[in-house]
């Protein structure tokens, strides 16, 4: 086969060219920023109420119902901001690289990602049933036993639910960090 | 900055180079290429306040076209479906069945390295050898040497001589 047929074999691939107007890119564009904005947001002004909170119970009636609440609020919050922030940062390479730079600093990104996954997402996960597990107790005290059950396990749900995410995207990056070496 | 007229003109004159770019780093998933598409452009309206005119504009956007489809996880369903009879010794050049032929490229594509693919799809798509140089990051001393050596790979790869 010589060059040329290549070249005209590449031609051949169905040019099934997409009709996207220019417009809703842009209204996309858009709402993907407006979306960002908010999060951040809604993120900064949770970690500003959790302050503020924790700053005026620590000195008044402090118990550990408010313990488990900040602890289960903080892993959450902090495990999301890392999650912002690592997003973030790779995005702005993605538009700054060359492919060969990027391709190596993915690399780099996906091999400090496995300290998230593998270590500080677990202590998260660890703290935040901690967190739970203290709100128990005046859970029982102040709800009916039918109430108390359903938050028991819908909570202890929620939180394998959120485990097996975690652990998909895991292996999917594992497996997508395998084939950057290849 | 671009405005929204200056965009819609970079669009029309870029999709479908793009497109197809994306088509072949999808080996052929129409729809995963049309996902990659968009974001490369949803990029391209979102950060218009980075391009700074350091490169030609089509260099910064196939930059982030090669970079978008590099960086997805997802794997092309399309590669997963690759008949595996198209593989076989038997395969004959004059053969009238285009979309195997189409079928068995995409596959020797996904073969070759990140950096090899890049430059090839490129290539392909007749975008300027300095644009391929700045938008891969490689000398444009040693591109011609090197595109030539993924030809010559590629084509032994179509044809089955290994």
């Amino acid at each position: 086969m010589k060059n040329d047929n290549l070249n005209k074999l590449w031609e051949m691939q169905a040019n099934d060219s997409p009709n996207f107007d220019p417009k809703d890119i842009i209204t996309k564009a858009k709402k993907q920023r407006y979306g960002q904005y908010t999060s951040i947001t809604v993120m900064s002004l949770t970690v500003v109420i959790l302050i503020i909170y924790t700053s005026y119970y620590a000195f008044n009636q402090w118990n550990t119902f408010n313990l488990g609440l900040i602890l289960m609020i903080t892993s959450l919050t902090l495990r999301i901001i890392l999650e912002f922030n690592s997003l973030y940062r790779k995005e702005k390479k993605l538009i700054l690289m060359a492919q060969k730079s990027y391709h190596a600093y993915l690399k780099k990104y996906y091999k400090a990602r496995q300290m998230i996954n593998y270590v500080i997402t677990p202590i998260c996960i660890a703290v935040y049933i901690f967190g739970f597990y203290l709100l128990l107790p005046y859970f029982k005290e102040y709800f009916s036993k039918a109430f108390y059950n359903y938050i028991l396990i819908s909570g202890t749900l929620s939180i394998i639910v959120v485990i097996a995410i975690i652990i998909k995207s895991t292996i999917k990056e594992q497996r997508f960090l395998k084939k950057l070496y290849k | 900055m671009i405005t929204e007229q200056q965009f819609t003109n970079i669009y029309n004159l870029h999709a479908s180079k793009v497109h197809r770019l994306c088509l072949g780093y999808a080996s052929g998933d129409n729809e995963l290429a049309k996902e990659w598409l968009q974001e490369t452009f949803i990029k391209v309206w979102k950060h218009r306040n980075a391009f700074k005119g350091a490169s030609s504009i089509d260099t910064w956007i196939y930059r982030i076209s090669v970079n978008v489809c590099l960086g997805d996880l997802r794997k092309s369903k399309k590669f997963i479906q690759i008949n595996e009879s198209l593989l076989s010794d038997d395969y004959d050049d004059n053969t009238n069945n285009d979309e195997n032929k189409i079928q068995k490229m995409y596959h020797c594509i996904d073969q070759l390295n990140e950096q090899n693919r890049a430059l090839i799809l490129l290539e392909l798509e007749n975008i300027p050898q300095n644009t391929i140089a700045e938008t891969v990051g490689l000398a444009h001393g040693t591109l011609r040497t090197r595109l030539s050596r993924i030809r010559k790979s590629l084509l032994k790869c179509i044809k089955n001589e290994k």
